[in-house]
């Protein structure tokens, strides 16, 4: 396991570089991100482990990173002011542009995988922003009306794209339709909807609706997505049944989960990082050979689990709440980096903890 | 007051929001986990209710009722007085509110001159509401320790001097207006129009005497009524005694559905409410004492109950018995629990008809509500039924080895 420091600065998210498998950005902020300035480090994996190449500094606290899938210099930060930044870091200093329209703190961008020519920015004002590097000001507006914490281009469309917010919520916009009424919501999910009653168990019943922080794609299956959030529980969703219910549910974080990242090599692994201090790599259980769920997994108290999903493995080397974790695209294929408020980055391999 | 106005506001509601990302735990699992800056019950007692008019308190002053629960509730809870900081009285019917001989039925029972003492009124509900009072005044730390409470005589002061006459502005408002219909005849009209028949409520209403009794009989009240030596005037003989009330009197034996049928309407020929099937007039006192989860255990005492959340919804004034339907799904909305999820009711009975309409519009399990009986039963000293009904529903949930439990009442004017 690499570490580095970021001291002075707690960390909220993580990301490989697209291009290069020894780079990785992280997006941080002094106090707890509560106030005072942010900074994004760029840092390379050495054989000497984990150097700063960079960082720039922000006025306010940075909240979440994303590389340019178009080139490879470029990324983005999302900032507490309500500012997204584009930084190159061939240059210094300074942001090469910066966009000031959100009204409150931008929790996310995420740059188009597939269209690479945009990107998104999701904040605390109840919107979703669509950008293009070279223009000014923003594409479009997608309103969600609630606290957006994460949204995410699909990778498989360049004009899908997807929010949780704090309604308990997942929306999936379509930017083909027309900017009717609806402003391109084509699915509203409710999060906290019960999944369908199985043979030899009741279904349940009431479930609260929480504040959903995290989402993702899935990188292999086109229609399926994983949330996360306070109510500490991983649920997986195919959005060509909106109304059926989660497909898979997976407790077990002690905590609000924050961050949820499918595998970009295994189409059933997910990534979790969570205020409970540990990292949890799971599988949703739809591959093949994947042994069957142990017997204490069906013996959780709350009875909550659904489908054949497991926890494989946790990392509990943070010791403060984790906020971000990414794999890396490249090489074997379980390298990820983890940070977290406990002003570290770590750089690990889950297969080491997965069994 | 802070000026909220700068940066600083921005990095409190950072900082509320990752907390609440830590406390979202919401439903019943969340509920019953305990932390130390929750605020609990550590003692929770009544004195009976006696009959107005003619019950063992007819001849004693509602504070003297008022200092009895407080020196039971000291010597009971074995707590310093002198560590209680505020206390909140609820009463409907004292001229002032009461403000004045609460404050010194306080200083009589033993706590010092830095116990500082309100009464509040929100009619029917101001036990309850004292008691919210106080644990909000915890909860936001402007206390650390108080005691929520409720005294009434009904009968010193129950009658028409209760509500000042209406000016012309309000008379010419129509639904400022309607919060001068008597209750029991706006009751009435609910109960017509929301189709509530009377053979339901003499059903319902006898089933409170029934479960109050076998309570009574079981000695189930024992544990929160604090027993109280009174003087009472004998209406026979004019001779003045001492005695010591230890039961609500208010408890009939061998009241049935058949029994109550017999009963004259009383507030309209064709009406079906009577005096059977609403609440006692009563003389009662309660208080609870409340504080922090963390003040609790630095001082030994014993935690009885954890208070999670109140809420509060307006409704017409002439509909003002369907206020328990109204905020009981508010509550539960607020604190992500399903009806289900609550192991007692306590819904005061004003009125078996809108109890039992609130009861029948939540589609609640009868069995969970009121497992003791109410106010039909045992009475409804107004001002004093919030409290009580948090001292019946904690003892009962000890008793039963039960969890949740939710309290709501209706309030006078909506």
């Amino acid at each position: 396991m690499l570490e580095y420091r970021t001291q002075g600065y707690n960390g909220y998210s993580v990301k490989y570089s697209p291009f290069f498998d020894s780079r990785i950005a992280v997006a941080a902020s002094a106090n707890f991100g509560l106030v005072g300035n942010g900074r994004i480090y760029i840092l390379g994996l050495t054989p000497n482990g984990i150097v700063a190449e960079k960082w720039f500094d922000t006025q306010d606290s940075l909240f979440d990173t994303t590389w340019s899938e178009s080139h490879e210099n470029q990324l983005l930060t999302a900032g507490g002011d309500g500012s997204v930044k584009l930084f190159d870091i061939s240059l210094s200093d300074y942001p090469v542009q910066s966009w000031q329209e959100h009204a409150r703190e931008v929790f996310s961008v995420h740059w188009n995988l597939v269209g690479k020519d945009t990107f998104l920015s999701s904040s605390w004002d109840g919107t979703i922003k669509i950008w293009n590097p070279n223009a000014n000001a923003s594409l479009t507006t997608l309103p969600t009306h609630s606290c957006t914490y994460s949204a995410e281009f699909s990778p498989h469309s360049p004009s899908i794209l997807s929010s949780v917010s704090s309604d308990s919520h997942m929306r999936v916009f379509d930017l083909r339709t027309p900017a009717s009424a609806s402003n391109h919501l084509t699915m509203s999910i409710p999060i906290h909807t019960p999944p369908k009653a199985r043979m030899g168990a009741a279904a349940p019943v009431g479930i609260p609706p929480s504040e959903a922080l995290t989402h993702d794609w899935n990188k292999y299956r086109d229609t399926i997505l994983a949330t996360a959030g306070v109510d500490r529980m991983v649920r997986v969703w195919d959005i060509r049944n909106p109304s059926g219910g989660p497909i898979a549910v997976l407790p077990g974080h002690e905590y609000a989960i924050r961050r949820l990242t499918w595998s970009p090599h295994l189409s059933d692994t997910l990534l979790s990082a969570s205020y409970d201090m540990t990292c949890r790599v799971w599988t949703d259980g739809s591959a093949m050979g994947v042994p069957p769920a142990n017997p204490q997994n069906m013996m959780d108290a709350s009875n909550m689990s659904l489908g054949e999903g497991r926890e494989m493995g946790r990392m509990g080397r943070h010791t403060e709440f984790v906020t971000g974790v990414d794999w890396c695209l490249f090489g074997a294929e379980g390298w990820c980096a983890s940070t977290g408020w406990d002003e570290r980055v770590l750089v690990w391999d889950a297969r080491a903890i997965m069994q | 007051m802070a000026n909220q106005t700068g940066r600083n506001s921005q990095a409190q509601e950072r900082l509320s929001q990752v907390t609440g990302h830590l406390s979202g735990k919401k439903g019943r699992q969340g509920l019953l986990e305990k932390h130390a800056d929750d605020v609990v019950v550590t003692c929770a007692l009544r004195t009976p209710f006696t009959k107005g008019g003619k019950g063992g308190f007819k001849d004693t002053a509602a504070a003297d009722l008022l200092h009895g629960a407080f020196k039971t509730l000291i010597e009971r809870s074995g707590i310093d007085p002198k560590l209680v900081e505020d206390i909140a009285v609820g009463a409907v019917l004292a001229p002032g509110g009461g403000a004045t001989e609460f404050r010194a039925a306080a200083l009589a029972a033993g706590f010092p001159v830095t116990t500082s003492c309100k009464s509040l009124n929100r009619q029917c509900s101001s036990g309850l509401q004292a008691c919210v009072d106080i644990a909000n005044a915890i909860k936001s730390g402007m206390i650390e320790i108080g005691i929520g409470a409720g005294a009434e005589s009904m009968s010193q002061q129950y009658g028409p001097q209760a509500v000042t006459e209406f000016s012309e502005l309000l008379e010419s408002h129509k639904e400022a207006a309607n919060c001068k219909v008597p209750m029991g005849v706006l009751s009435e009209k609910m109960a017509k129009s929301k189709g509530i028949a009377r053979a339901d409520q003499d059903k319902f209403a006898a089933e409170s005497f029934q479960k109050a009794i076998e309570a009574q009989k079981k000695g189930l009240f024992d544990e929160e009524i604090a027993p109280l030596k009174v003087k009472w005037t004998d209406p026979k003989t004019d001779e003045e005694k001492e005695i010591t009330v230890s039961k609500d009197d208010g408890v009939r034996e061998g009241i049935t559905a058949e029994s109550l049928a017999k009963i004259r309407p009383a507030f309209s020929k064709d009406g079906s409410i009577h005096a059977g099937n609403a609440s006692q007039i009563s003389d009662g006192a309660a208080a609870v004492l409340l504080m922090k989860r963390s003040t609790a255990e630095r001082l030994g005492q014993k935690i009885i109950g954890k208070f999670v959340q109140a809420s509060i919804v307006g409704v017409p004034p002439l509909l003002m018995g369907v206020g328990p339907a109204a905020a009981i799904p508010v509550v539960l909305g607020k604190t992500g629990l399903d009806k289900d999820d609550v192991d007692i009711y306590e819904i005061n009975e004003a009125f078996a008809s809108q109890c039992l309409y609130c009861i029948n519009e939540l589609g609640l399990d009868k069995a969970k509500i009121n497992p003791k009986g109410g106010a039909i039963a045992f009475g409804h000293p107004l001002g004093v039924t919030g409290a009580r009904q948090v001292s019946t529903l904690l003892t009962e949930l000890k008793r039963t080895g039960k969890s949740v439990g939710v309290t709501s009442m209706c309030i006078g004017t909506g």
